[in-house]
C-alpha cells in the first residue's frame, strides 16, 4: 500500500513556493497597508486615557445590553488595566476587530450566494468543514513569506478559522425565512434584489448576527496560537508566561482574554436581538 | 467603487515604499527570538549594546522557532541570535540555510542530552532501562518537533529502552517536573541542554551517551537575512564579534528568573560589571 505514496506534501510545498515566488510582493504590499491601519487603530486607542475608554465602553454596554453587562464591563476592564495588561488588550481588540470585519465582508456575500444558488452551496460548504478542522499551525508558518511576521499573518489564519460560522449562519438565516413571506414578495412583483434586501436579509438578521458573534468568539480563541508568529497582544502575554513557566502571569493574561470575550459576546448578542 | 479600489491599490504601492525609506534612514532593526531563557538572555545583552553604544533602535518579536527561521529567510525580520547548530536546528538549516547569512557563533560548548539530578546513582543512558521503575518509566521531554526530541527518540531506539516512554511537553513543563522531583528527592530524567538556568539552580549531570546519539558540542549562532550586512554594517560587525561563555550567560539567565524583573535592565547591569567584554565586542566597530 505504501509503495507508491501520493505526493501530497511535495505538491503543497511546490505550490507554496510557486505562490510565494510570484505573489509575495503583492500580498506583502497589502500586508503592510493593513499593518499600518492596525497600528493606527492601536496607537489611536492608546492615546486616549484608559479610564475614558472604559467608561465609554461601559456606557455602550449599558445602552445596548443591560446594567449588569455594563457593570461587568466597567470592573472587568478596570481589572485588566490594573493588571498592567491595557496595551496588549488593545492590541488584541484591534486584531479581533480586523479579523471579524474581513470575515464578515467575505462571509456575508458568500452566505447569501450559497443560500440562493445550490451550486455555490455545494462548493462552499465542504470547504468550510476543511477550514474549521485543519489545524491552524499548518498554515501559520507558510503564511510568513506572504504576510510577514506579526499581526497580518495572524489575521489571515484567524479569518480562515473564524469565518465559517458567519457563512453558515447567513445561509441558514436566509433559508429559514418562511416561504409564505417570500411568496408574498414575489406576488407583489418584487425583484430578486428587493426581495433579498427588504425581506430575506432583515428577517435573517438575528441569525446573521449570531454568526458574527461566533466569528468574534472564534477569533479570540486564536489569539494564543497567533502569538507564535509574533501577533502580540494578550495571546503573546499568555504564551510568554507559559514558556517561561510563570503560570500565575499566564492566568492573569488569560483572564484578560476571557473578560474581553464576555464583553464582546454580550454586546454583539444584544445588537442582534434588539435591532430586528 | 472603482475609484475606491484604485485608491486602495495605489495606497498599497506607495505606503510600503515610504515605510521602506523610513527604515533605511533610521537605524532600526528587528530581530525575532524564542522565549528560551538562553535566547532571551543573549538577545537582550545584544540589544543593550546595539541601542546604548551604537545608537540603533531594536525591536524584538517573540515567536516560535520555525517562524523565526522562516521570517529571516523571507527577509521579514533582520535576524535572530539563537540558531542551534549543527544538530538541533539541522532541519531548519536544511530548509532555509541558503537564504540566510550566518554571522558565526555567539556561544560554543553548548550541548544537548539527557539530564538527571546528581543524587541519581547511574551515569550512562545504557543503565536507564534496568532502572526504568525508579524513573517511573518516563523521560520528560520538551516541545514535539524540537531537535532535542528527535535525538531523544533516536536514543530510545539506539539504547533499546523498551520500558521507558518519552513524554512531550515544553521547556516549562520539563523544568517544573524537574524542580518537583528534586524537591522530593525522586529520580527523574529530563531532556536538557546547556546553557540553561537549571544547571545554576540544581545539582545536575548529563547521562553519558556512549553511542553519541546526541552528537558532540553545539554552537549557538547568529543568523541574519541577506543584505543585512550591507544595510547595517556596524550592527553586523558587532554581532560577528559577540561571543561569550555558557557561564557568563547563566549569570544573566539567573537574574532573569526573578519574577517581574526587566530583562533589558538585567542585561545592562551585567554589561556594567563586565566593561572589558563590551570593549572587546566593539573592537573595530566603527562608531
Amino acid at each position: 500500500m505504501t509503495d507508491y505514496r501520493i505526493p501530497i506534501a511535495e505538491t503543497v510545498r511546490g505550490t507554496i513556493d510557486f505562490l510565494s515566488d510570484n505573489f509575495a510582493p503583492l500580498t506583502k504590499a497589502v500586508s503592510s497597508v493593513m499593518e499600518t491601519l492596525i497600528e493606527f487603530l492601536v496607537e489611536g486607542l492608546l492615546q486616549v486615557h484608559p479610564l475614558i475608554i472604559i467608561v465609554v465602553v461601559a456606557l455602550i454596554a449599558w445602552r445596548v445590553a443591560s446594567r449588569g453587562v455594563a457593570l461587568f464591563t466597567f470592573f472587568g476592564l478596570l481589572l485588566i488595566w490594573n493588571q498592567n495588561l491595557w496595551e496588549p488588550t488593545v492590541e488584541t481588540l484591534a486584531l479581533v476587530v480586523f479579523a471579524t470585519a474581513i470575515a464578515v465582508l467575505i462571509g456575508l456575500p458568500l452566505g447569501i450566494l450559497s443560500a440562493i444558488y445550490k451550486g455555490v452551496y455545494r462548493v462552499v460548504f465542504p470547504i468550510l468543514d476543511f477550514m474549521q478542522t485543519m489545524p491552524a499551525f499548518v498554515y501559520l508558518i507558510p503564511a510568513i513569506p506572504f504576510f510577514g511576521l506579526g499581526p497580518v499573518s495572524a489575521i489571515f489564519s484567524t479569518v480562515i478559522f473564524a469565518m465559517p460560522p458567519a457563512i453558515r449562519l447567513t445561509c441558514l438565516g436566509i433559508k429559514q425565512v418562511p416561504e409564505s413571506l417570500t411568496e408574498a414578495a414575489d406576488a407583489f412583483g418584487a425583484t430578486k434584489s428587493q426581495k433579498l434586501l427588504k425581506v430575506q436579509l432583515p428577517l435573517a438578521g438575528p441569525t446573521i448576527m449570531a454568526g458574527v458573534n461566533q466569528t468574534i468568539m472564534l477569533s479570540l480563541s486564536m489569539v494564543v496560537i497567533a502569538a507564535m508568529i509574533g501577533a502580540g497582544g494578550l495571546g503573546s502575554e499568555v504564551w510568554k508566561a507559559i514558556q517561561r513557566f510563570q503560570p500565575g502571569q499566564g492566568f492573569a493574561a488569560g483572564l484578560g482574554v476571557v473578560i474581553l470575550a464576555i464583553i464582546l459576546d454580550r454586546i454583539t448578542q444584544q445588537v442582534g436581538a434588539k435591532n430586528y | 467603487m472603482k475609484k475606491l479600489l484604485f485608491a486602495f491599490i495605489a495606497a498599497c504601492l506607495i505606503l510600503p515604499s515610504l515605510a521602506g525609506q523610513a527604515l533605511a534612514d533610521d537605524k532600526k532593526i528587528e530581530f525575532a527570538y524564542v522565549e528560551w531563557d538562553s535566547s532571551v538572555a543573549t538577545i537582550n545583552v545584544m540589544k543593550a549594546i546595539l541601542e546604548d553604544e551604537l545608537g540603533y533602535k531594536m525591536k524584538l518579536t517573540s515567536v516560535a522557532a520555525a517562524a523565526m527561521w522562516q521570517a529571516t529567510a523571507s527577509g521579514d525580520v533582520d535576524g535572530f541570535a539563537c540558531a542551534w547548530l549543527p544538530a538541533t536546528h539541522a532541519d531548519y538549516y536544511k530548509a532555509f540555510g541558503k537564504k540566510v547569512v550566518d554571522l558565526g557563533a555567539s556561544l560554543n560548548g553548548a550541548k544537548i542530552g539527557w539530564v538527571v539530578p546528581t543524587y541519581v546513582t547511574i551515569d550512562s543512558i545504557e543503565q536507564v532501562n534496568a532502572n526504568a521503575d525508579k524513573f517511573d518509566g518516563k523521560v520528560i521531554g520538551i516541545d514535539p518537533g524540537a531537535g532535542l526530541m528527535r535525538a531523544s527518540e533516536e536514543a530510545m531506539k539506539e539504547y533499546d529502552l523498551k520500558d521507558m516512554k518519552l513524554l512531550e511537553g515544553s521547556d516549562a513543563t520539563m523544568t517544573a517536573a524537574l524542580g518537583d522531583a528534586v524537591k522530593n528527592n525522586k529520580w527523574i530524567i529530563v531532556t536538557g541542554w546547556t546553557p540553561h538556568w537549571m544547571f545554576a539552580t540544581w545539582d545536575l549531570k548529563y547521562l553519558k551517551d556512549p553511542k553519541s546519539v546526541f552528537g558532540g558540542e553545539e554552537s549557538v549562532h547568529t543568523i541574519v537575512r541577506e543584505g543585512f550586512e550591507k544595510d547595517h554594517p556596524e550592527a553586523a560587525a558587532f554581532l560577528k564579534n559577540f561571543h561569550w561563555t555558557a557561564k557568563e550567560e547563566a549569570q544573566v539567565m539567573v537574574a532573569n528568573r526573578k519574577q517581574g524583573s526587566d530583562l533589558l535592565e538585567n542585561a545592562r547591569a551585567w554589561l556594567k560589571e563586565h566593561p572589558e567584554r563590551v570593549q572587546e565586542w566593539l573592537k573595530g566597530v566603527k562608531k
